[in-house]
């Protein structure tokens, strides 16, 4: 069987097992790469299902975009193959996703790098404090968010005008 | 805590590498008990800087994110591009990205072993590697004009060609690396200096290593079977004879055997693009102010120090919408800090040094941090001068 059959049948695998309901969106673009968006109160049971059945246990990293009304959470996993990129997307008013790093140990400083740059807290994590942003940056500014460019950012830290 | 316990503060000043980033080690006696790592002393904020800049703007910049792994980034930046741009590169381009890519590896991880060598207080074996990388060095030079940042690629191809003429030359300057390596490998599983410093130092199990996602050769030499280039080939890997090379070890004595083992590997590969390169075009078109198509890439690469991924997401735009970096090294700290526990105070160096940390890769913004709880520093020139003494005193036996 050749690989982008193969990828398939292990989206459809995780759609099963999910639930259709809970599966917002998917495909497989090309071989070796697939996507699949949850609700976000489905992500720990995905993740538990595709680390305990799948063979899914490297998360590479967990990326975040600032869509305006909302901010989508990208968990990139892969094995021999495929990269699977599993997406929830949260509200901008309450941008709260539950953590991973219980099932999947190697994503407490991820975690914590989305909450640094794009403010996505994540909700039970051993040890939420800040890792790339330092103690005395403001808070509530998160800097990869479209809202902020060079100019506003300067002024909140360090209340320059940028000349 | 308990009343035995102390609380020593290590950097930002690094121990292994000259580059920041600070651990803060719980020690009891000459043991650590627990670590916490904390970095973002060298975030340059990148990503948020590429989101502002045209594509071709960010092929230099992304090729500035690490002075190591430079061509990696950019090898993998352009991946990316060119997958949402809908450009299939040349077989010639292929092998040309590649034979850059592994003479990276080489030059990085002999550079990796001459700084193994000089934290284990080994200098003669640090000088005589580092003079070997001059031929990895020259090499590189010749073909690209540049030591470090070779800006081989760009988005369709390469930028330059290899010349027939020059062929001879280059294999007889990899005959030398062949050989030179062969004699590491002969030393660092011989030599008593090395083995006592090494062997058992730093231990992780598999079973953590996966647990805790490590990647590259730091993953490898504790017997996790990942190489990026064979699980998702890229470029021309798929056509290439190589072997993964793994070790059970998991101390740094496997992390040294690894390396030693993939430069003599990358070696092979260099030599046979040099024996099969294919002839046709170097390059496609990508104008300076192409739109690209809008859409969603992952790819990734097998860097130096681990595997490499880079995600991009287009709004049609002429500049990416949003572009995210993750470089190994950040990977690689949570199995860092795990082996870190229950070692001797003498051992972090070398320690800290066997995952190859790269901060710059790692950290993408400024800031300042204030000491917290401290009691008494030591920078990483004392700690490694203190590593020495304590295991010329005998205090291990």
């Amino acid at each position: 069987m050749n690989i982008i059959e193969d990828n398939q049948n292990m989206v459809n695998r995780i759609i099963a097992a999910i639930g259709e309901e809970n599966v917002l969106e998917s495909n497989v673009p090309r071989e070796r790469r697939a996507m699949v968006r949850v609700k976000t109160d489905k992500l720990r049971d995905t993740v538990t299902y595709i680390k305990e059945n799948e063979g899914l246990t490297h998360l590479a990293t967990i990326s975040g975009v600032d869509l305006g009304e909302e901010r989508e959470i990208v968990y990139h996993f892969n094995k021999k193959d495929i990269i699977l990129n599993l997406k929830v997307r949260v509200p901008a008013d309450k941008p709260i996703v539950p953590s991973i790093t219980q099932i999947i140990n190697g994503a407490v400083l991820y975690e914590r790098e989305v909450n640094d740059l794009l403010g996505v807290f994540p909700e039970g994590h051993p040890n939420p404090k800040r890792l790339n942003l330092s103690e005395d940056w403001p808070q509530g500014v998160h800097p990869l968010l479209k809202k902020w460019d060079i100019k506003g950012l300067r002024k909140v830290v360090d209340g320059a005008e940028w000349t | 805590m308990s009343e035995t316990e102390f609380k020593i503060p290590i950097g930002p000043q690094h121990p292994a590498l000259k580059e920041p980033a600070s651990f803060l080690f719980t020690v009891n006696g000459e043991t650590v008990v627990d670590v916490e790592p904390r970095i973002g002393y060298n975030h340059r904020g990148i990503e948020k800087a590429m989101e502002s800049r045209t594509y071709i703007q960010n092929l230099y910049i992304v090729e500035r994110v690490c002075g190591i792994c430079s061509n990696a980034h950019q090898t993998l930046y352009c991946t990316n591009v060119e997958e949402l741009a809908g450009i299939k590169i040349s077989d010639r381009a292929k092998y040309l990205r590649m034979f850059v890519h592994e003479l990276e590896r080489i030059h990085s991880h002999l550079l990796w072993l001459g700084v193994g060598a000089h934290e284990i207080g080994f200098d003669t074996l640090f000088y005589y590697i580092w003079r070997d990388r001059e031929v990895v060095m020259d090499l590189l030079e010749m073909i690209s004009g540049n030591r470090v940042n070779y800006a081989w690629n760009t988005i369709g191809g390469v930028r330059r060609d290899l010349s027939v003429d020059n062929f001879p030359k280059y294999h007889k300057m990899l005959d030398v690396l062949a050989e030179r390596t062969l004699y590491y490998r002969k030393v660092a599983a011989d030599e008593k200096t090395v083995i006592e410093r090494t062997l058992g130092v730093g231990y992780l199990s598999k079973d953590d290593m996966i647990r805790l996602c490590g990647t590259g050769p730091h993953a490898r030499a504790s017997g996790v079977f990942k190489d990026t280039r064979y699980d998702h080939p890229y470029l021309a890997y798929d056509e290439v004879p190589f072997k993964v090379i793994t070790y059970d070890g998991g101390d740094v004595l496997a992390n040294i055997l690894t390396r030693v083992d993939e430069v003599a590997e990358s070696v092979k590969i260099c030599k046979y693009v040099l024996d099969h390169l294919p002839e046709g075009p170097i390059k496609e078109k990508f104008s300076p102010l192409q739109r690209v198509p809008e859409g969603e890439a992952t790819n990734m690469v097998e860097a130096q120090r681990g595997e490499d991924i880079h995600y991009i997401q287009s709004r049609g735009d002429n500049k990416p919408y949003r572009y995210k970096i993750r470089a190994p090294t950040l990977g690689n700290i949570p199995s860092l800090a795990e082996k870190l526990k229950g070692c001797y105070i003498a051992d972090i160096p070398i320690i800290i040094a066997g995952i190859d940390p790269c901060f710059s890769c790692t950290d993408r913004m400024s800031f300042i941090e204030e000491d917290r709880e401290k009691l008494w520093s030591m920078t990483g020139e004392e700690l490694r001068r203190y590593g020495i003494k304590w295991y010329k005193d005998g205090n291990n036996k």
